[in-house]
């Protein structure tokens, strides 16, 4: 339900995201629709809530990947105890999950904010007493794609990643190692556009930690055998930006699918199809991992 | 001076170079490779010894002249009975569509009485073919595929699977399943061994265990309809590597196969032929085959499931596919008889 912020209360609580002032028990913020309920529940935990966003260009892989993340973190399958805050944070993670089995791959992130599915996590290290929040949308990469091309006209985008703690970078490492520089020259946009955040402060790096994922690494090996030199060699604008801007960058590998194949529909005959038949993860939890280790 | 010294020391960093960037070599972890083993000179010892036992029973006549023969033949077809299971007859139900789903169109294949590896192909077995130029003897591999030959390479660039060095195996990995081999690989060793890979049938039978003296309820897995995190290797078993061969007995088929349920993909002999919802056949960006099994990387059980059909493109060499090899049932001397691998179990 949307509300007119002139009729909000002074005891308004503002959104992690955007600051926008909502009613105390709001769901979603009623300008960027992210869920209000990690900032009440942090607020009762007395912890500060740390936004780390999954980020990239269309079809590179984003929601396969987060969606995956989400699932390895709620089995307790890596080094993170991880427990879910709403039931709305799940949302992602089935979708995924249910598509994959299916082997459908999901639908298009929409465009829209008001459209994403957003998944907040109460994480910890295992064995470590240290709890913190970490909210992941799952950002359409048109809407990144759109800031980028004219800023301030997506603003749920920029705000995201101006509150952002971490960024994992998701690319088409098959695209990039396929010769096709277009995947390179997005990353270029979107680590420039990240440098450009800090306005006043570009006499110093960026210090936000980014994790480089090459998505896809099923299809190029090599990235797995060595993510950094896979990057050098084949996103090489991305390797300087990174080398020259950013203070804390590292590189992975991951995969999701182990195998796929095409069909094509008699209705569409120009449409092809793209068919996961059998699913291994592979490198899903280490970006995040690293990520979280660089955390203050 | 000293404000524009700052920044550009904060700006281009120490050197102009960040060194968190420089890429790190490939992983130095430790690799113990296996020390070389001596080929025997005399055919016959060398194919006893390289475990080539259907090579030597094939071969009965061309060796018949030589005195040994028959000792040779009779030591070969006890290793083929104790490493080859017998499979009774049986059928195979085959989805033909990609979604598997209850409904969808199927086939009934029916199998004859075979033999199937009781192990996947290990490291330690490859590594025979390997030394003995297996990928040199251009009559094991089809003739348009001579020219993909100098590309089955390994990490160093020798002829070898994929995550080998310098042709040698990890010694410490002698036991686990070979992979990084593409399906062209997998045959060429069977064809050397003298063995045959099998098919997809023949897999899903050996899985399901669909005999047609019983009910015709397959079983999801070889011990029973659930998946079940102690008698197999996949991503729920939590060890995210390959597994020994010989791990994992309890999830042998009733027959002692093993493994047939994750730790690696099998390569089968089949194309991997289905339809999408529509009719229109599934293809993949080069000849897929079928594949069976599961790995330790599968995330779904349903994946792993002896009825689960997929295929990969037959040139990919993953580091989750291995293959085991089957024999016709009256390659050895005595007919196999189901009661015969029981007898052994119980």
């Amino acid at each position: 339900m949307v509300t007119d912020s002139t009729t909000i209360a002074p005891d308004s609580i503002p959104c992690l995201v955007c600051k926008k002032g909502n009613r105390p028990k709001a769901t979603q913020c009623v300008q960027c629709n992210a869920p209000m309920a990690l900032v009440t529940d942090s607020a009762m935990q007395g912890r500060t809530p740390q936004v780390v966003t999954v980020i990239g260009e269309s079809r590179a892989g984003k929601t396969v990947y987060l969606g995956f993340l989400l699932d390895i973190l709620a089995q307790r399958a890596s080094q993170f105890d991880a427990i879910p805050i709403g039931s709305f944070s799940v949302e992602l993670q089935q979708g995924v999950m249910s598509h994959l089995a299916q082997r459908r791959f999901p639908q298009k992130t929409a465009p829209q904010p008001g459209r994403w599915q957003w998944a907040c996590y109460e994480v910890s290290r295992r064995g470590s007493d240290r709890w913190f929040d970490v909210l992941m949308p799952d950002m359409a990469g048109e809407a990144l794609a759109a800031e980028i091309a004219s800023p301030d006209t997506v603003g749920t985008v920029r705000s995201l990643l101006i509150q952002s703690r971490g960024i994992i970078l998701c690319i088409d490492a098959a695209a990039a190692a396929r010769g096709h520089a277009q995947p390179d020259l997005f990353a270029l946009k979107v680590m420039s556009y990240i440098d450009s955040l800090g306005g006043s402060k570009r006499n110093r790096r960026v210090t936000t930690p980014v994790a480089v994922v090459l998505c896809k690494s099923d299809y190029c090996p090599e990235a797995f055998e060595a993510p950094a030199e896979f990057a050098q060699a084949n996103l090489g604008r991305l390797w300087s930006v990174c080398e020259s801007r950013f203070e804390c960058v590292e590189f992975f590998a991951s995969s999701v699918v182990g195998s796929v194949a095409y069909s094509t529909s008699p209705a569409e005959p120009d449409h092809v199809v793209s068919i996961p038949l059998h699913t291994a993860p592979r490198g899903i939890v280490e970006p995040f991992e690293w990520l979280v280790d660089q955390l203050p | 001076v000293a404000l524009r010294l700052f920044w550009w020391r904060t700006r281009s960093g120490s050197g102009g170079r960040a060194r968190h960037l420089r890429p790190r070599k490939a992983s130095a972890t430790s690799y113990e490779p296996a020390p070389p083993e001596p080929l025997a000179d005399d055919m016959i010892a060398q194919c006893l010894q390289t475990r080539r036992f259907g090579m030597v029973v094939s071969n009965r006549e061309r060796w018949a002249q030589r005195a040994d023969v028959d000792g040779a033949i009779a030591e070969a077809s006890r290793q083929l009975r104790q490493r080859f299971a017998a499979v009774p007859e049986g059928f195979a139900t085959l989805p033909e569509s990609v979604r598997e789903i209850p409904g969808s169109p199927e086939v009934d294949v029916d199998v004859q009485a075979f033999r199937l590896a009781v192990h996947p192909v290990t490291n330690a077995e490859y590594q025979f073919f390997v030394d003995a130029g297996g990928y040199s003897e251009l009559e094991l591999w089809p003739r348009d595929l001579w020219p993909q030959l100098p590309g089955f390479v390994d990490s160093s660039g020798c002829q070898a699977p994929r995550h080998w060095r310098e042709g040698r195996h990890d010694r410490r990995r002698a036991n686990h399943p070979v992979v990084g081999v593409c399906y062209y690989e997998a045959a060429a060793y069977a064809r050397w061994a003298g063995y045959r890979l099998p098919t997809e049938a023949e897999w899903q039978m050996a899985a399901s265990w669909r005999l047609r003296s019983l009910a015709h309820l397959p079983r999801r897995f070889p011990w029973g309809d659930a998946l079940d995190t102690r008698r197999c290797n996949v991503w729920a078993t939590g060890i995210g590597d390959t597994a020994p061969v010989d791990a994992y007995p309890d999830g042998a088929a009733p027959n002692g196969v093993q493994q047939l349920i994750g730790n690696v993909w099998e390569w089968t002999s089949s194309d991997y032929e289905v339809t999408d919802d529509y009719g229109s056949p599934v293809v993949g960006d080069m000849p897929m085959k079928s594949v069976r099994g599961g790995a330790f990387d599968t995330y779904f059980p349903a994946q792993a499931a002896s009825t689960f059909r997929t295929g990969l493109a037959a040139l990919v060499r993953a580091n989750n596919v291995g293959f085991r090899c089957a024999v016709d049932s009256d390659f050895v001397a005595e007919p196999a008889a189901v009661g015969e691998s029981l007898r052994e179990r119980m």
